[in-house]
């Protein structure tokens, strides 16, 4: 289990049909069959083949297109009468199981099922270009030739030593190509080896005819990609024989998933070549195939998809198809389940073009779109449900009777990341904000739970802080309500530590700790231990709210001083207020008073006791306050008074 | 004699600060001057412990990309100590400090599972997706041994430690012994119902062996009675397991818990950790023993004391962990992903430390000081006594001086005042004993100001600072009111105080009341308790009496 989650082993099967490219063939995680439509890019067709977890599909392929001339289809082309020409309508299927199904777009119905060939798992399935033969390649080692007008097999012949993973039949339809072991090529009228190619250390998953030209000429070439390797190899069928290796390499940033090429006549012709990786990226080559090339060739045109959020996501392209334009592609990105079908013309200066687009719409868009046709296998109460995967691993979950709904149940909280459940609780944090019914909110505090129990257990500071960043009452009072016993405790634990911070956070702390009392008071006063296990709490509290008072005090202090700046900006702001006196009051005599009260008074000598005081008053303010420029002023003009009653003083 | 008049002195000086009489302040100048006492607090946070330390003492990561995810790392046991990193169908041995693998093993034909070393470091086997058990030479490229026999993935491959015999286990529900030399299958033991995932083979005795599967149990097997011998029932599909070096206790991990099993009392278990939220996959001794390490899916790394069995470390990956390993003597962690990143942390080496103390080296040393202090004088020796020269913090000798402003000022330079907060704190309190603080605060200008502003955002509401910080805030809105609404700077600060205190406020009001509550609590969980404890109900009344006239006040 753990060493497959970084890499899936299975690809997902997912083909264009071929010429016009009208539809997209994907089979998806959920073992069903999707057919979209590249022009309307709604969902064409939807098909669950009744066996579809037990033995999911493993490769796809479209039959060819089929003209009215088509002599050896006579018959099928009876049972479809009315049906436009040059429509893409067979496709085959190889599934886990070893049988191969044949699914018509047209009928939008099974066509028929061949079975009883293979032993092992089918690997690939191949579509003769004229006669009405499908090969098919297993993990049994074998190859089996199957006549679809009478539905049976025609011929099957052992190919290699170990598991065929890959076939490709070439444009005339007289060589068969196939990996196991080692790549070899088939005579298919004689079913004898033509000729061995050597070269790859692990699983060829990909196999392609370049050119259509004869294997006589030095000019037929075919290229192969391998299970992680990030090297598409080219061969050259030479006349001699003497083809022992490779002859160009494409350089790949992951190994290929899905690839599209226009083949070249004549030598004058390039291969264009379209390349989308595991990693989701897309390459685009060109070349022209006329002998060996040392270098591995880089790509001419590499194409990213990311999402149009603050930091970039990228979206993973699924396939690409190349149009009869040399930049206009056709690309298929997203997920399995729901791909986004795009037609683009690519700049063709541009060695890497990152294209953004918002998913979430355009998906949200599809959803809209109606099915045309959904058939869903009639379940019986005695079904074992079976786990999507390959056969062999014999663990069945009994099924009830609703087995097919459980199970998407299943896949969908398994496929949860802690990420993603951290983004839907944004996401539903929002739309309850809104006012989304009650049962949304509850769903979501669920979650909250959850999370908030697996963050203490572990300590992850990131859940924990992403939880306790919640402003809303009720998700808080809720959550707490849903919270496991053993798990009070730590929470207790951890508000205490969080309480200790700044006033802005430790207030939303305050606020779970009064929910995690109220909801749990009779289990918190049950414990035996409560004081030593609350005390620490406790005394924090206690010496927090010791400065209370003065804290409160100061504030009003500072309030008061405040508010009067602000009233007076605002006042000066609003309006001149008239400063001036309404009444003024003058005395005949002040401004003598106010010339100088010192000055007046030696003139009286009655008051004379009381001058000199005043004048030791003043003395020790100079003193004090660093000598006061206005009181040495006033000193020097009263310096007769100073001198004598510091005389005065001395005689004393 | 001098020491005690120096102290008299000294005493002098605490009984009356403020304003002393001039003879005394220049004697106390002359004799010693007593440097402010800055408070020690305990910290808050996490604790800083000896693993803290220890398990931090490590240079920041090195990120190597693999081709897939890493599912097993296994260091070389002799010298350099190279290690062996299995990803997808590779397997890369890396030299202990190399960013690139000095050798690189191919051939596998699918994915490769469980590259392991031979206990003298020259064999190392790996098993495959494709049921074949490959040996290969430390040396070489192409596979020695190739052991067929398996049906499905093997997943588990060991040697035993006796060095001629192979351990396998795998997908088809069977583990089974190899001979080394011929490639020949010993044994078979189909005990399993499922898949096996791990296993481990005793380092001291040749014939015990133990695996660990997907049908939830460990098996301990002996080759030589040909059966197993012990079955332990984890609970969950076990993942990883591991021997102690005494192979008296065995770890296990499965599902979310490690559970730690006692061998020689026939498979008791001891402890069952649960301190992951995803399932635990790898599991790691520290090279001394003390400390356990577990890696898991949801991205952490946990150290546990193996004599108490609690974490006292975390590490923090960016992906889900599948594999881990420790270098012998903790030199390195090296841990693998899910996504393919191998991230290698080295610990740092002393010679760093050392030099950082080469410029300590220059200073005159340790012995310099103690020269002749561990003298002893002899009866009729007179005694010289030199006066020693205190060492002064700049903030006390601006004290020292007087310049009370400028003693503020020093204490309030950027790095103190944010880095070590308690040193301002402490000149503050020295400040008000002194009946000083006034006149430290008054007289600045919009600058000075606003540092003690912004000083006083910073801590005025942290409960160790408070009750020195109201008093000095108090008195700066005393000193400055009638310059308010002039400074936009200074206003700008007054109002973010003031936003402060009133959140603050709000706090604590919120804290009282949950200080009524717990009140509430404990005394109706005291009545319950038979025999209640003094220090409980001492404690209780107390609490009350503080918190009922603060009540009042609000």
């Amino acid at each position: 289990m753990a060493a497959d989650a970084g890499s899936s082993p299975l690809q997902l099967p997912c083909v264009f049909s071929p010429k016009a490219q009208q539809f997209l063939a994907l089979c998806a995680q959920d073992g069903r069959l999707r057919v979209w439509n590249t022009d309307s890019k709604t969902l064409h067709q939807e098909y669950v083949p009744s066996a579809h977890l037990s033995a999911t599909c493993t490769c796809i392929s479209w039959g060819p297109c089929r003209t009215a001339k088509d002599g050896p289809k006579r018959k099928k082309r009876k049972s479809e009468a009315g049906q436009v020409e040059e429509k893409a309508d067979l496709l085959a299927m190889g599934t886990a199981a070893g049988t191969v199904l044949i699914y018509s777009a047209a009928k939008g119905a099974l066509h028929c099922t061949l079975d009883g060939g293979h032993s092992g798992a089918v690997n690939c399935v191949q579509w003769h270009p004229e006669d009405s033969l499908l090969y098919s390649g297993s993990d049994d080692t074998n190859i089996i030739e199957w006549d679809l007008q009478t539905g049976k097999m025609r011929s099957k012949w052992k190919a290699d030593r170990a598991a065929v993973t890959s076939l490709c039949v070439s444009h005339d339809g007289k060589l068969l190509l196939s990996a196991g072991h080692t790549i070899k090529m088939w005579d298919l009228d004689t079913k004898e080896v033509y000729r061995k190619f050597t070269g790859h250390s692990t699983a060829v998953t990909t196999l392609r005819f370049a050119t259509t030209r004869p294997p006589d000429s030095n000019g037929l070439y075919f290229l192969s990609g391998a299970a992680h390797d990030r090297l598409l190899s080219v061969w050259q069928v030479r006349e001699d024989g003497k083809d022992k290796n490779s002859v160009v390499s494409f350089t790949l940033t992951d190994e290929p998933q899905h690839i599209d090429l226009v083949t070249s006549n004549s030598k004058e012709e390039a291969v264009r070549l379209a390349v989308v990786c595991k990693d989701g990226q897309l390459h685009l080559f060109e070349h022209f195939l006329n002998g060996p090339c040392k270098k591995p060739l880089s790509p001419l045109c590499t194409v990213q998809m990311s999402d149009t959020k603050d930091s970039p996501v990228p979206i993973p392209l699924l396939a690409a198809a190349l149009g009869a334009d040399i930049r206009a592609v056709l690309l298929a990105y997203g997920n399995h389940l729901q791909p986004v079908i795009e037609r683009v013309e690519l700049s063709t200066s541009e060695r890497h073009v990152c294209l953004t687009r918002d998913v979430q719409t355009s998906l949200s868009l599809s959803m809209e779109t109606s099915i045309s046709k959904v058939k869903t296998p009639i379940v019986n109460a005695k079904s074992r449900v079976l786990v999507p995967g390959l056969p062999g691993h014999q663990a069945p979950v009994k099924g009830t009777t609703q087995g097919s709904e459980k199970r998407k149940k299943d896949t969908d909280t398994k496929e949860m990341s802690i990420a993603e459940r951290l983004g839907e609780i944004d996401l539903s944090s929002v739309s309850t904000e809104k006012g989304a019914p009650k049962g949304m909110a509850s769903l979501q505090t669920d979650n909250f739970a959850v999370l908030l129990v697996q963050g203490l257990e572990s300590n992850d500071a990131g859940i924990l802080n992403k939880v306790f960043q919640t402003r809303k009452e009720m998700v808080i009072k809720k959550t707490v309500a849903r919270l496991p016993l053993p798990a009070v405790l730590p929470l207790v634990e951890e508000i205490t530590k969080r309480l200790q911070g700044h006033p802005f956070t430790a207030v939303l702390m305050v606020r779970w700790l009064k929910a995690v009392l109220m909801h749990h008071t009779s289990y918190l006063s049950s414990l035996p231990d409560l004081v030593t296990q609350l005390g620490v709490l406790y005394h924090m509290i206690e010496s927090r709210v010791k400065m209370f008072h003065k804290l409160t005090k100061l504030h009003g202090k500072l309030y008061l001083l405040m508010t009067q700046v602000v009233t007076s900006d605002s006042s000066k702001a609003v309006a001149e207020v008239d400063h001036t006196a309404k009444l003024v009051y003058e005395e005949e005599s002040s401004d003598e008073d106010e010339s100088s009260g010192d000055e007046g008074l030696p003139d009286d000598d009655s008051n004379w006791e009381e001058d000199e005081a005043m004048e030791d008053d003043k003395k020790e303010q100079t003193d004090e306050e660093d000598e006061n420029p206005d009181s040495r002023t006033e000193s020097k003009a009263n310096g007769d008074e100073d001198m004598e009653h510091e005389n005065e003083s001395e005689e004393e | 004699m001098a020491s005690s008049c120096s102290f008299t002195l000294h005493k002098t000086a605490v009984v009356a600060p403020g304003h002393f009489p001039v003879k005394t302040v220049i004697t106390s100048k002359m004799a010693s001057f007593k440097p402010t006492k800055v408070l020690l607090y305990p910290k808050l946070g996490e604790k800083v412990t000896q693993d803290t330390l220890y398990w931090k003492n490590y240079k920041a990561p090195v990120q190597i990309k693999e081709f897939g995810a890493i599912t097993n790392i296994d260091f070389s046991p002799v010298a350099p100590h190279n290690f062996a990193v299995t990803a997808f169908t590779r397997i890369h041995i890396y030299g202990p400090f190399s960013q690139e693998p000095v050798k690189t093993f191919t051939k596998f034909k699918d994915t490769a599972y469980c590259g392991r070393f031979r206990s003298d470091g020259q064999l190392l086997v790996a098993g495959c997706e494709d049921s074949v058990v490959r040996l290969f030479d430390i040396g070489g490229k192409v596979a020695l041994r190739m052991f067929k026999g398996h049906t499905k993935a093997v997943h588990v491959a060991d040697f035993t430690s006796d060095r001629y015999q192979i351990l396998t286990g795998s997908d088809d529900y069977t583990c089974r012994l190899w001979d080394l030399a011929n490639a020949a299958e010993l044994n078979t033991y189909q005990e399993h119902t499922d898949y096996i995932r791990c296993g481990v083979t005793s380092k001291l005795n040749r014939d015990l062996f133990i695996t660990g599967s997907y049908d939830h149990t460990l098996k301990l097997f002996d080759a030589r009675v040909n059966k197993s011998v012990m079955t332990m029932d984890h609970g969950q599909p076990v993942e990883s397991v591991l021997l102690y070096p005494s192979e008296g206790l065995l770890v296990s991990a499965g599902g979310r818990y490690v559970k730690v099993w006692d061998l020689l009392k026939g498979g008791q278990p001891l402890v069952s950790l649960k301190n992951h939220h995803k399932t635990v996959t790898c599991l790691c001794l520290s090279s001394n023993g003390q400390r356990l390490l577990s890696g898991s899916l949801d991205r952490h790394v946990k150290v546990y004391s193996t004599t108490n069995f609690k974490v006292v470390h975390n590490f923090d990956y960016a992906a889900s962990i599948l594999s881990l390993a420790l270098a012998p003597d903790d030199e390195s962690i090296v841990v693998g992903m899910t996504n393919g990143i191998l991230s290698l942390k080295h610990r740092k080496n002393p010679e760093e430390s050392k030099e950082l103390s080469g410029q300590q080296r220059r200073r005159p040393s340790y012995r310099v000081f103690v020269k002749g202090k561990n003298y002893v004088p002899k009866q009729d020796d007179y005694l010289v006594s030199k006066p020693v020269k205190q060492h002064l913090e700049k903030y006390d000798k601006q004290l020292k001086k007087f310049n009370v402003s400028k003693a503020l000022d020093t204490a309030l330079e950027s790095w103190t005042r944010l880095k070590k907060p308690e040193i301002t704190v402490a000149v503050v309190k020295e400040l008000d004993r002194r009946g000083t603080l006034k006149n430290a605060l008054a007289g600045r200008d919009e600058p000075g100001l606003s540092r003690i502003l912004n000083f006083l955002v910073g801590n005025l509401v942290d409960p160790r600072f408070a009750p020195v910080l109201v008093p000095a805030a108090e008195m700066i809105l005393d000193i400055y009111k009638s310059v308010i609404g002039q400074s936009p700077v200074v206003d700008r600060q007054l109002l973010r105080l003031q936003e402060l205190l009133e959140k603050e406020i709000d706090y604590q009001q919120n804290l009282l009341e949950v200080l009524g509550m717990l009140d509430t609590m404990f005394a109706s969980s005291i009545p319950r308790k038979e025999v209640p404890c003094s220090a409980i109900s001492r404690s209780n009344g107390l609490a009350q009496g503080e918190a009922r006239p603060q009540l009042q006040a609000t």
